[in-house]
């Protein structure tokens, strides 16, 4: 591309934060009505220069190197005043998270005509108003005045995320820089937002810069990508050339390990385990008949389970799989105990759970342990590493004192976290650390089952290839049996050998992985399988 | 704090006026509720104050007619006794004063013989006009620390500005109280000291009382301002192109709101404590003078009158405070809507 006729030149960025450089010589350009994708995982920078573009990394902290054009015009050197009327007018933005995005506490409708009022040649309310009707039409609302007059959080996040593009194009801006704007959405809305982007790019000629972690994300929106490891560039070009020859050991680490892209990552590993367990299989570990569970507050009722039923084979691996507020998790609370069902049985290993018996849940949960979502806040920080592994053993009174350690030390080593870590607190540890922290804590009692709810969904992916990795390995020597709840079919693809895919809390398809996938009898399922980005291949786009 | 500047382009809001109108009606009921509810607590800190009162042994009556120089008959002394209801048992003459409360009647104080109700009505003016000031000072003060901390740039003065809370809630009442009178007082001659009850004189009392209050009220402000300021929508408000004041004022301000007006309740015990302190210093004939002589004389209806006085007071405050959550922030409306 002819440099001069780029929209936003990015030319040698550096950025600082105190000491550490976070951006190390970064260059590239988006050019009008085109799509660049900056790829990395966290810490890799791809944040910090879209808010060093966007002037938005707070005044003092940051120090800023390089040269930053936007339509040939400098913008590094500009003063805040000279900056301002390029904020949303020229640079627009579409943040990552929109549940937190717009503020909670006015209305839609009083934000949007603030953004309105900003766009030059608007005097009255009238025309402002009917700047914010036509904007909430083009991102597919259907009834703007409905969501003009709702607050935050009467919307859903697929909605907070169109009207935030909304506003965001509102003013007509020239560039869009969009964070990461789909990874807080189910995958279904994911593909609506996306769509949207690439349609306004298409018909208002907008340039997006396409922040994301998510390389399938980026390998199907993205005409060029650049990727970033530590702050530099790594490889850059056109989005086929990168996907289909990836020149970068780094790119091709990053690229073996997404999951929609390499279904057959862990066969081998489960054939080794139908070799080592040949028997298993042929028993049920874990039997729900026909659970229903209502939630009913004053206002409304809300179904959360309705006639599930799902078995799980010893040393097997079974996937719920769903979006959020499909009743995924109320089914794993019922099956730790948690939840009392309306109706419904469930047995772990022949024996009934009762959630209204302590001693018999006190004995369940000896066999059936859990591993949430977040290990950033499911691991006391106040305790080292040793002493959370060692917890479940000191409450179920497990050996003696050397025998607890030794345990923990197995526990810890079945994971794979090195032995100097033991006297470190979380704080210490990074996101994949910690999950490995706390699949040894569920496997310190060394029970039967574990219920892995979302264990990789907040993680990058070369963090959660090497998580599942160690999932499917111990599956493999222990003869352990999953519940794998996951919204990302990709995932489950790799990892599960059945699956249920619920809907508003009822099954809408189960059966075999490869069934499933080969051919999905339900809309629902197709969508969901459509949705895990470019699985046929890469370069979707042209 | 001027809550009206945050929505000076509030929404568009004609359609669904069936929607509007149950809102109304469930706060309605709500209001309702929590009206009850803070008149119960009324008449069960009456209760309870009724009680620990006569727990206390001694009261002015019995030290007078037992104080063999009188020279009381014992028909006198049942007589007197009676007139105050005292030879009833705990319970009746609870009932009683209970039911003359309701019909505004609260008694006869033991030491001067004048009803409570003319005792405490003369002086409530001057506690009333000392406490309003000063609450509307505290709030004044910590509105202003709080918008120039998020207003002036980093730097020193910024940091000033954030220092001055823990300086003054640092500083005892009294202390301030004192330096105010010497240097604007005596040094300056801006108000006289024999003129308690003047404007000047009450705006001085009532600034020594507000600066320790103010100080609490500005570091929750301070902190909740900060912490909007983090929250995604005020990125996502200034990369439109809003004005960084603007962001301020639209933005930050109104989350902010709630637990600076929760601690403002709560700083309202510290107010009416502070005034009788304050009116000492100052000299100044409120209720607080009362309340002490009441104390040292162990005035029963008088002692009970104020407190329960007080207690209304900061339970009315914090019922207000309670109706406004709803008002400033949406989630907090009862029952939702559906999507």
């Amino acid at each position: 591309m002819n440099p001069s006729s780029a929209l936003l030149q990015v030319e040698d960025l550096h950025v600082s934060y105190g000491p550490a450089e976070v951006v190390r010589g970064v260059s590239f350009a988006v050019g009008e009505g085109r799509a660049l994708a900056l790829i990395g995982e966290s810490g890799s920078g791809k944040s910090t220069i879209a808010r060093a573009v966007l002037r938005l990394l707070g005044s003092r902290r940051a120090r800023v190197d390089g040269s930053i054009t936007v339509r040939g015009r400098e913008i590094t050197g500009l003063r805040e005043r000279e900056f301002l009327p390029l904020r949303g007018r020229v640079l627009g933005f579409v943040p990552q998270d929109p549940g937190s995005s717009l503020n909670p506490v006015r209305s839609i409708g009083a934000q949007a005509l603030e953004a309105a009022a900003l766009v030059p040649g608007t005097r009255s309310r009238a025309q402002r108003e009917a700047l914010v009707v036509s904007a909430l039409e083009r991102v597919g609302l259907p009834e703007p005045q409905r969501i003009a007059d709702s607050f935050p959080h009467q919307l859903s996040g697929g909605q907070l995320q169109r009207v935030l593009i909304a506003l965001a194009i509102l003013p007509g801006p020239r560039l869009l820089v969009a964070d990461e704007p789909t990874s807080a959405l189910d995958v279904t809305v994911q593909e609506q937002i996306l769509d949207l982007l690439d349609e306004l790019r298409r018909e208002l000629g907008i340039g997006v810069l396409l922040i994301t972690h998510d390389l399938a994300v980026a390998a199907a929106r993205a005409d060029e990508v650049v990727v970033l490891q530590d702050g530099s560039i790594q490889e850059a070009g056109p989005t086929d050339s990168v996907f289909t020859a990836p020149r970068s050991p780094y790119t091709r680490a990053l690229q073996a390990d997404v999951p929609g892209l390499n279904p057959d990552r862990f066969a081998g590993l489960r054939a080794e385990r139908d070799e080592r367990h040949p028997a298993a299989g042929a028993d049920l570990q874990v039997d729900v008949r026909g659970i229903s569970r209502t939630f009913r507050t004053r206002e409304r009722e809300v179904r959360a389970l309705a006639d599930v039923s799902f078995t799980i084979p010893r040393g097997r691996t079974h996937a719920l799989v769903g979006e959020s507020g499909s009743g995924k998790s109320t089914a794993a609370r019922a099956l730790l105990g948690l939840e009392t069902m309306d109706a419904g049985t469930l047995d772990v290993g022949g024996v009934e759970v009762d959630p209204s018996d302590p001693r018999a849940l006190r004995e369940l949960r000896r066999h059936l342990q859990i591993v949430h979502q977040n290990p950033f806040t499911s691991l006391d920080p106040r305790f080292t590493v040793g002493r959370i592994v060692r917890e479940p053993l000191d409450l179920y009174r497990v050996g003696d004192r050397a025998a607890r350690e030794e345990r923990a030390a197995w526990a810890l080593e079945a994971v794979r976290l090195p032995e100097r870590l033991r006297d470190r607190r979380p704080g210490a540890l990074s996101g994949g650390q910690r999950q490995r922290v706390a699949i040894a804590r569920a496997l310190a009692l060394q029970p039967d089952v574990l219920v892995l709810d979302e264990p990789t969904s907040a993680l990058d992916v070369t963090v959660q290839a090497g998580i599942l990795e160690v999932l499917a390995t111990l599956q493999r020597d222990l003869g352990l049996t999953y519940l794998f709840i996951s919204h990302d079919l990709g995932v489950v693809r790799q990892f599960a050998d059945t699956l249920t895919v619920l809907r508003r809390g009822e099954v809408v398809e189960s059966g075999s992985v490869e069934e499933v996938f080969a051919v999905p009898r339900e809309e629902y399922t197709r969508a969901l399988i459509s949705s895990i980005p470019a699985r046929e291949g890469v370069g979707a786009s042209a | 704090m001027s809550a009206a500047a945050t929505e000076t382009t509030a929404g568009s809001s004609p359609a669904g006026t069936s929607a509007a109108a149950r809102t109304a009606r469930r706060y309605g009921s709500f209001a309702l509720r929590r009206t009850g509810q803070a008149l119960v607590v009324i008449a069960l800190a009456y209760v309870l104050v009724f009680l620990v009162l006569a727990a206390i042994p001694g009261d002015p009556i019995s030290a007078q007619l037992d104080n063999p120089q009188n020279g009381y008959s014992e028909e006198e002394k049942a007589q007197i006794r009676a007139f105050h209801g005292l030879d009833r048992p705990v319970l009746v003459q609870l009932l009683v004063s209970l039911g003359n409360a309701l019909r505004g009647e609260l008694g006869t104080s033991m030491s001067t013989s004048q009803p409570v109700a003319a005792m405490i009505g003369e002086a409530i003016p001057s506690t009333l006009a000392l406490a309003v000031t000063a609450l509307a000072l505290a709030i004044l003060l910590a509105a202003v620390l709080g918008l120039l901390s998020r207003l002036l740039p980093e730097g020193p003065l910024n940091s000033l500005v954030r220092s001055l809370p823990a300086a003054f809630l640092s500083t005892p009442n009294f202390l301030i109280g004192l330096v105010l009178i010497q240097v604007l007082a005596v040094n300056l001659g801006l108000f006289s000291l024999v003129e308690p009850e003047s404007a000047r004189s009450t705006l001085v009392a009532a600034l020594t009382l507000a600066i320790p209050v103010s100080a609490q009220i500005a570091q929750v402000f301070i902190t909740a301002l900060d912490e909007s300021s983090g929250q995604d929508y005020a990125e996502v408000a200034l990369s439109r192109g809003l004005p960084p004041v603007q962001v301020v004022l639209r933005h930050l301000l109104r989350p902010s709101l709630l637990p600076t007006v929760t601690v403002v309740g709560l700083v309202l015990g510290e107010v009416l404590g502070g005034s009788l302190i304050t009116e000492t210093i100052f000299g100044r004939a409120g209720v607080g003078t009362v309340v002490q002589k009441a104390v040292s004389s162990q005035d029963v209806p008088v002692l009970l009158a104020a407190v329960v006085l007080s207690a209304t007071v900061f339970v009315m405050v914090n019922l207000v405070i309670d109706l406004l959550y709803p008002l400033l922030d949406p989630r907090l409306r009862v029952g939702k809507e559906s999507r």
